[in-house]
Formats: structure tokens, C-alpha cells, sequence
């Protein structure tokens, strides 16, 4: 028999107590320095997500509903990117984002229409599409009153979407079923 | 014209200066051909002949290459700090809290920059006492000596810079102190000896450069930073490139 061959039955023994802890501290070993590089690049994925923004509020408030009358109301497109829009039934907000490629329409009071100067898509009040490249509707964010002091607050990055092509007229939805809680205010 | 040219080199290339830069002559026979080889870094990184004796720990006490690792610590810990630092007067100061306080390993990375900064001015002073001590600065390695006197400037100016970034009352005033030094430097600085007489005034001497400004303001914040950041760090890296190609080439002096 040579030193190197093994006996049948043996090759649980084959590993000796030396050999055992040897095998055992190197796993420990290299175990740890992987599990511990492997912490610190974790970490350091996690340094890339910012734990504090230092940008404008998503939720934010503008004051009470008797601010605005009757129509288009465009003073905060500029800080906000909003339109406050009152109809004869209440209060929907409507963001300044053309759903075609993200410009920023502006609004026209004569003609009563929000056209955008990058590819001429145009929204009639309600946020319909009456004409250009755009796909879908004006998005409307969410609204509510803040019970406190009666503002409306607008939750910037909670929006309405209705899907077009679940309407039969297309790229105009049928307005009743827009306004709804929480995109509509009935003050 | 070209005849004073040439005596002109053929008595540089007797100095010293040009004969521990260059090792050997120009490759017109077969021993510089042959030279010319051995003493490329690229063909031959290591050394030609190490001491056994210069191998040991207790010669050099691996404080080169622990200098070494500090700058690759700090290099690495500072471009994580980047992401969350802007050198804007109004912000540089809640960014530094917010790395402290708020972000995720922000206040390790700053704690690893910060701890590798002192360490790496301490293992410097370390490694030159050591290279002394054992007198290897001496021929054919005063080059190489010359470089590190160099590295060590720049590792204190790299300290001094990022000092000011912070933008806290230490830093402010800290660096006020050491632009007041500069203005009292001889010949370029507006207070300093000759300085006047040579037409240095507060606003156009090596303090006012420094600063951009005669005050510690915006614009100090502004090239203190890119100093520190962009413009030391790469010609340390060329010195440290240098550095260690001379080593290889001169080897190890060994022990006493």
C-alpha cells in the first residue's frame, strides 16, 4: 500500500484534525475578507442614494380655493410648473409638462387653448388634445384641503392619467369621470 | 554657433545633475546598447540586483509603500466625498455636515479621508528620516531624493488645501494665517523682504494669486479646490510614477 492511496471505507479519516482546522481557519479567513469587502462595496452602493434632497417639494401647498376664480390661473407655472384651473363645479390643477416630449406649453387666453412652442401640440382647458404630436391628456395632480388652515395642497408626483384609447372620442376624455376625488375639488 | 551648442552639452553631460538623470551615454556601443535595456522600466521593473539585507522589514520599515497606500486611500475616499461636496460658500459647510450626519457611510469616507491625510504627512516625514538614517539619499540616488523632497512639498500643500474646504472656523482661519505667510514671502509677496521695492501691492502678489482675492472667500474656496482635487493630486501622481521608476533602477542601498 502507498502512502497516498486510500483504504475503502477509510475516506471519512482521510482528513486529519491538522488538515481539519488548516482548511477551517482559511475558510474564516478568506470568508471574512470576502464577506467584509463585500459589506463595504454594499455600503458604498448605498452612499450613491442621497439619504436629503435639496429640491423643491413634491407636496406643497397654495393657498385657500377663494384665491382662484373662474378660469386659468398661470402664477405658479413658473415656480411649481402647475396651472390652477376653476370651473363651474370646482378646482383641478394641471401640470405644465407637454405629453408629447416634456416642454412646457404655455397658455393663451384669447384663444382658450394650452399650446407647447417645441412641436405645436395643443390642450384645450380640461388638458384634452385638440392638436399635435401629443399622445395623451394633461396630467392633473392630486389635490386635497389641509385641515388646518384650509389651503389646498398639491401632490405633485401623484397624477391622473386616463388612458385615451379606453375613450371613445380619443385623445378627449369624457370630463366626468376626471373629476374625481383626489384630483378634483368641489369648492 | 553649433560648435558652443555642443561644447556647451558635452560639458552639461560631465555634471552631475545630467548623470543622475541620464545612467549611461548614448546608445553608440555595445555596453550603452546593452544598458540601454537593462535600464528600460518597461523590460526591467525590477530592480538588477536587490541585497538580501534590503529585503528586510527593519531597513525600510515599508513606509514608502505605506505613504503609498494612504495616497490610494485618500484618492479613493475623496472621489466618493466629490459626489456630496460643492465648493460653494453658502453649501460647502452643510455638505460637510450632511456627509457627517445624514449620509450613508458619508462620515467613514470622511473619517477614511481625514485619518488618511494625517497618516500619509506623518509616513512621509517617516520615510525621509528613514531614507536618511540610513544614508540612502546619497549617489547615485540623489535624484530620486530630489523627487521625494518634491512629494513632500506637494503632500503638504495637498494637506494645507484640503484644510480650507470644510469651510468652518478652523479652515477660515488657517488658511487666512498661511495666506498672511505667503504675503511675507521674499520677492513675490507684498509684505516680504524686496517684495514692495519689486512692485508687490495686495492686490497683485503670490497672496492675491493664491487667493483670488486679497480675503479667504469664494474664489479661495474655488481654487483651493480644484488644487486639491484635480490639479496636485495629478502632479503627484506623475512625481510618484517617477519616483518609483528610480527605485527600481537604483535599487535598494542596504544596510549600513
Amino acid at each position: 500500500m502507498k502512502p497516498g492511496e486510500k483504504k475503502e471505507g477509510e475516506s471519512a479519516e482521510e482528513v486529519s484534525r491538522r488538515k481539519f482546522f488548516t482548511m477551517m481557519g482559511l475558510g474564516v479567513g478568506w470568508g471574512g475578507m470576502v464577506a467584509a469587502l463585500g459589506g463595504v462595496g454594499a455600503g458604498a452602493l448605498r452612499y450613491m442614494i442621497p439619504s436629503v434632497l435639496y429640491e423643491p417639494p413634491t407636496i406643497f401647498k397654495i393657498g385657500t380655493p377663494d384665491n382662484y376664480g373662474i378660469g386659468v390661473d398661470t402664477k405658479l407655472k413658473k415656480e411649481r410648473q402647475i396651472w390652477v384651473v376653476r370651473n363651474e363645479r370646482g378646482i383641478y390643477v394641471l401640470v405644465s409638462i407637454c405629453r408629447h416630449l416634456g416642454c412646457t406649453p404655455n397658455w393663451f387666453g384669447d384663444q382658450q387653448l394650452f399650446r407647447c412652442p417645441c412641436h405645436g401640440s395643443i390642450y384645450d382647458t380640461r388638458g384634452n388634445v385638440v392638436g399635435g404630436p401629443a399622445p395623451r391628456t394633461l396630467w392633473r395632480a392630486a389635490i386635497s384641503i389641509d385641515p388646518v388652515d384650509g389651503q389646498i395642497v398639491v401632490n405633485f408626483s401623484t397624477r391622473q392619467d386616463p388612458d385615451p384609447k379606453g375613450t371613445a372620442e380619443g385623445l378627449m376624455v369624457e370630463e366626468m369621470s376626471r373629476e374625481v376625488e383626489p384630483y378634483f375639488l368641489k369648492v | 554657433m553649433l560648435k558652443l551648442l555642443e561644447r556647451i552639452l558635452s560639458v552639461a553631460r560631465t555634471t552631475q545633475v545630467w548623470k543622475s538623470i541620464f545612467r549611461h551615454g548614448f546608445p553608440s556601443t555595445d555596453s550603452n546598447r546593452a544598458l540601454v535595456m537593462f535600464s528600460n522600466v518597461i523590460l526591467h521593473l525590477h530592480p538588477v540586483r536587490v541585497r538580501r539585507g534590503a529585503l528586510k522589514i527593519k531597513f525600510t520599515w515599508c513606509l514608502g509603500g505605506l505613504t503609498f497606500l494612504f495616497f490610494i486611500l485618500l484618492a479613493i475616499s475623496g472621489v466618493f466625498l466629490m459626489f456630496y461636496y460643492v465648493p460653494d460658500t453658502r453649501r460647502a459647510y452643510s455638505n460637510m455636515k450632511d456627509l457627517g450626519t445624514v449620509i450613508y457611510f458619508g462620515n467613514l469616507f470622511r473619517a477614511v479621508h481625514r485619518w488618511s491625510a494625517h497618516a500619509m504627512v506623518f509616513s512621509v516625514w517617516m520615510h525621509m528620516t528613514r531614507v536618511f538614517m540610513t544614508g540612502s539619499y546619497k549617489p547615485p540616488r540623489e535624484f530620486n531624493w530630489v523627487v521625494g523632497v518634491i512629494l513632500l512639498a506637494i503632500t503638504l500643500v495637498l494637506s494645507w488645501t484640503g484644510y480650507l474646504l470644510p469651510w468652518d472656523q478652523l479652515a477660515l482661519w488657517a488658511v487666512t494665517v498661511g495666506a498672511k505667510m505667503a504675503e511675507a514671502s521674499p520677492l513675490l509677496g507684498s509684505a516680504g523682504p524686496f517684495g514692495p521695492e519689486l512692485g508687490m501691492t495686495s492686490s497683485n502678489d503670490v497672496a492675491f494669486v493664491l487667493l483670488g482675492g486679497t480675503v479667504v472667500g469664494q474664489s479661495a474656496l474655488l481654487r483651493f479646490y480644484v488644487l486639491h482635487c484635480l490639479a496636485l493630486p495629478l502632479v503627484t501622481a506623475l512625481f510618484i510614477a517617477v519616483h518609483f521608476w528610480r527605485i527600481r533602477k537604483d535599487g535598494f542601498s542596504g544596510p549600513l
